[in-house]
């Protein structure tokens, strides 16, 4: 089978016709590089006709590092700090990424407690991911208080993370063999306090924006992707889930502590904008619970099980790890040679990159206004597709 | 809520697995008057939400930075600059004594105060480092560079010049966590805006000499002063070494600057 692949001058240049019965022509509008609503550099070229989209054409690559390549001249512990500059608010779920799949071949055993800190620490940044996308959908919509109110969320989980790593968004905390630091004595006690204030955030964020009929209006049965078509085109994450397809690998694939704890997967029913929304609504309260379940029994123990100068080789093979981040399954493939400390070859398979192509598939017929909320809804971190 | 939202819990056999989800589904849309009535309620409750900020402005998290400068106090952990540390904790603390005094004599502040001291005072910068070069291995992006030295007295290698690239650095901890030594640490400063990007790349040695324990085996005062030699912030391999910087003041090096003899000149003037 052959698939052709247009090239952006051939979208571009195809002829421009219009098809409703008015005199009208149809126009090329570029939203992005930068653009209010583009969440960092995302280009979209949308074809219009008057207020209807036709067609999407994305162009990545305007934060493109070529993070995968650096990573052939790196260490495995050197890549690390790289992965938080992809999904940055995930930045703790990617390092997880790398360090399971060293840690899986090269066959680094990890503590109990190595692993319920991680758990927490992952879950804490996804409340902290979902209140900051929370925030910014409700000001993409034109809430801007809302937008206040995740950010408020974010500094109080911040100061966390600030306290106990160091850093707020580039953390670099889990490592290959174990954490960077071992939490504080009183880490357990600060969390515990503050997660019956999360749960009435999340009631508050129903309050403010859910309850708001313009936002609903705005949301319901706009963008509708079922089950189908979303594993068609690879997504993952709360959009896949929204769409109806319980596919979470927390509970799929446990890694970590996930094992351990009860947690639903929260699914959608129908795949519009307001499913993506709810879903991570609920996901919230989901985190709540596998903290609340965790953060009594902390075992003792050492916070690494390898010392940081000893020298990682991966054996001969392809090496492939994955874990579920706030925007879904994030995956790093690592090619060794056996023989050098570095990957041969490394690819990260990011959540963002797929998720981004559902605005093709269903954004063609909507209004502009409802594109803006077909992109809010997907969450995407720009960074994370151009790599 | 103007749709009633349900989540029900029930078990999906997914890939293989039992699965336990929550469904979110919605309840029959409700009548006209209804959306009404329940849109005006909703606009209101969220209004009196914000209300509420007025009556208690303390549950307002955000850091009034730079407004709190003087009181900002950053975590232990926090990973601000690299910097050297200098384990001569005595030495450490008569200097801010010292310029405290001076401080209060001239009726200026401690950093000006800082800057009118000129003689050396070495023992003060004596440092853990040997110059092991693990640093520069473990940082990800080259940010350090170890230059090392034929020692004198001790026939081993030691720092010359420990240069940190603060513009390419990217905070990662790297270095801080290969040193077997702790001779380094990230803490501290982060405000780093300067008009001339040359001042980001710097020494972070004071000295060039063997570690403090190599320097303290040594009985005679004389030749602990021939172990070490003192190094400045923007010399040797720096991109600014031997620049001046046009319509700039000299390259300030406030905290650095360390002497016992003060600058009288300097200190007539502000007095």
């Amino acid at each position: 089978m052959t698939v052709h692949v247009r090239t952006l001058d051939e979208l571009l240049h195809a002829p421009l016709e219009a098809d409703s019965e008015l005199t009208t022509q149809e126009y090329l509008v570029n939203m992005g590089p930068q653009h209010p609503i583009a969440h960092g550099s995302l280009r979209v070229v949308v074809r219009l006709d008057g207020e209807t989209v036709k067609e999407v054409i994305p162009v990545p690559g305007y934060v493109h590092r070529g993070v995968e390549k650096m990573c052939e001249h790196l260490n495995y512990r050197q890549v690390i700090p790289y992965t938080d500059r992809l999904d940055y608010l995930s930045a703790i779920m990617n390092n997880w990424a790398v360090a399971k799949t060293v840690e899986t071949a090269a066959g680094i055993e990890t503590s109990d407690r190595i692993e319920v800190i991680r758990t927490i620490m992952a879950e804490l940044q996804r409340l902290q991911s979902h209140a900051l996308w929370w925030g910014v959908t409700g000001m993409d919509l034109g809430a801007y208080t809302a937008f206040l109110y995740g950010f408020r969320e974010r500094e109080i989980i911040g100061e966390i993370f600030e306290e106990t790593i160091g850093a707020r968004l580039t953390m670099n905390y889990i490592q290959p063999g174990g954490l960077m630091y071992d939490i504080k004595p009183d880490f357990a006690a600060k969390v515990k306090k503050l997660l019956p204030y999360l749960q009435d955030c999340v009631e508050q964020y129903e309050t403010l924006l859910s309850g708001n009929v313009i936002f609903q209006e705005r949301l319901r049965n706009v963008g509708i992707v079922d089950g189908a078509r979303a594993v068609a085109l690879g997504c993952t994450g709360p959009v896949v889930r929204a769409s109806g397809v319980p596919l979470d690998l927390r509970a799929t694939e446990p890694y970590g502590a996930y094992g351990k704890v009860q947690f639903n997967v929260v699914v959608g029913s129908i795949g519009d904008c307001w499913d993506r929304y709810y879903v991570r609504l609920e996901e919230m309260r989901e985190s709540i619970r596998i903290i609340q379940q965790l953060i009594d029994g902390i075992p003792e123990g050492p916070y690494s099980t390898i010392r940081y100068n000893v020298e990682l080789t991966l054996p001969e093979g392809i090496h492939y790890g994955q874990v579920e981040t706030a925007r879904g399954a994030f995956g790093v493939l690592i090619a060794s040679d056996g023989k050098q400390e570095i990957p041969y070859r490394l690819h990260f398979r990011s959540p963002n990159f797929n998720n981004l192509w559902v605005v093709t598939a269903i954004s063609p017929g909507w209004r502009i206004a409802d594109f803006i909320s077909i992109q809010s809804s997907l969450d995407l971190v720009i960074p994370d597709i151009d790599r | 809520m103007i749709h009633a939202i349900k989540v029900a819990q029930e078990e999906r056999l997914f890939a293989g697995k039992s699965v336990s989800v929550a469904v979110i589904t919605r309840g029959r849309p409700p009548g006209y008057l209804r959306v009404a009535f329940s849109a005006v309620a909703g606009l209101l409750r969220g209004l009196w939400l914000t209300l509420g900020y007025f009556w208690s402005p303390e549950a307002i998290v955000t850091r009034q930075y730079p407004e709190n400068r003087a009181t900002l106090q950053l975590t232990e952990r926090f990973r601000g600059n690299l910097r050297f540390k200098f384990p001569n904790e005595k030495a450490q603390e008569d200097h801010a004594a010292f310029i405290e005094q001076l401080a209060h004599e001239t009726q200026t502040h401690a950093h000006v105060a800082a800057d009118l001291v000129r003689e050396e005072n070495e023992t003060r910068w004596y440092h853990n480092c040997t110059g092991c070069g693990k640093c520069q291995e473990a940082c990800p992006n080259a940010s350090i560079k170890v230059f090392t030295r034929q020692g004198e007295i001790l026939e081993d290698r030691e720092v010359d010049r420990f240069v940190w690239r603060l513009d390419s650095c990217m905070f990662c901890n790297a270095c801080v966590q290969a040193c077997p030594w702790d001779a380094i640490e990230m803490t501290g400063g982060f405000e780093n805006a300067v008009y001339d990007r040359r001042l980001l790349v710097y020494n972070l040695n004071r000295l060039a000499g063997p570690r403090i324990n190599y320097i303290e085996e040594e009985e005679n005062p004389e030749v602990r002063k021939r172990m070490v030699e003192r190094r400045d912030r923007y010399g040797g391999q720096v991109p600014l070494n031997g620049f001046a910087l046009p319509n700039l003041p000299p390259v300030p090096m406030p905290a650095d600057s360390d002497s016992r003899a003060v600058d009288t000149d300097a200190q007539a003037r502000l007095t």
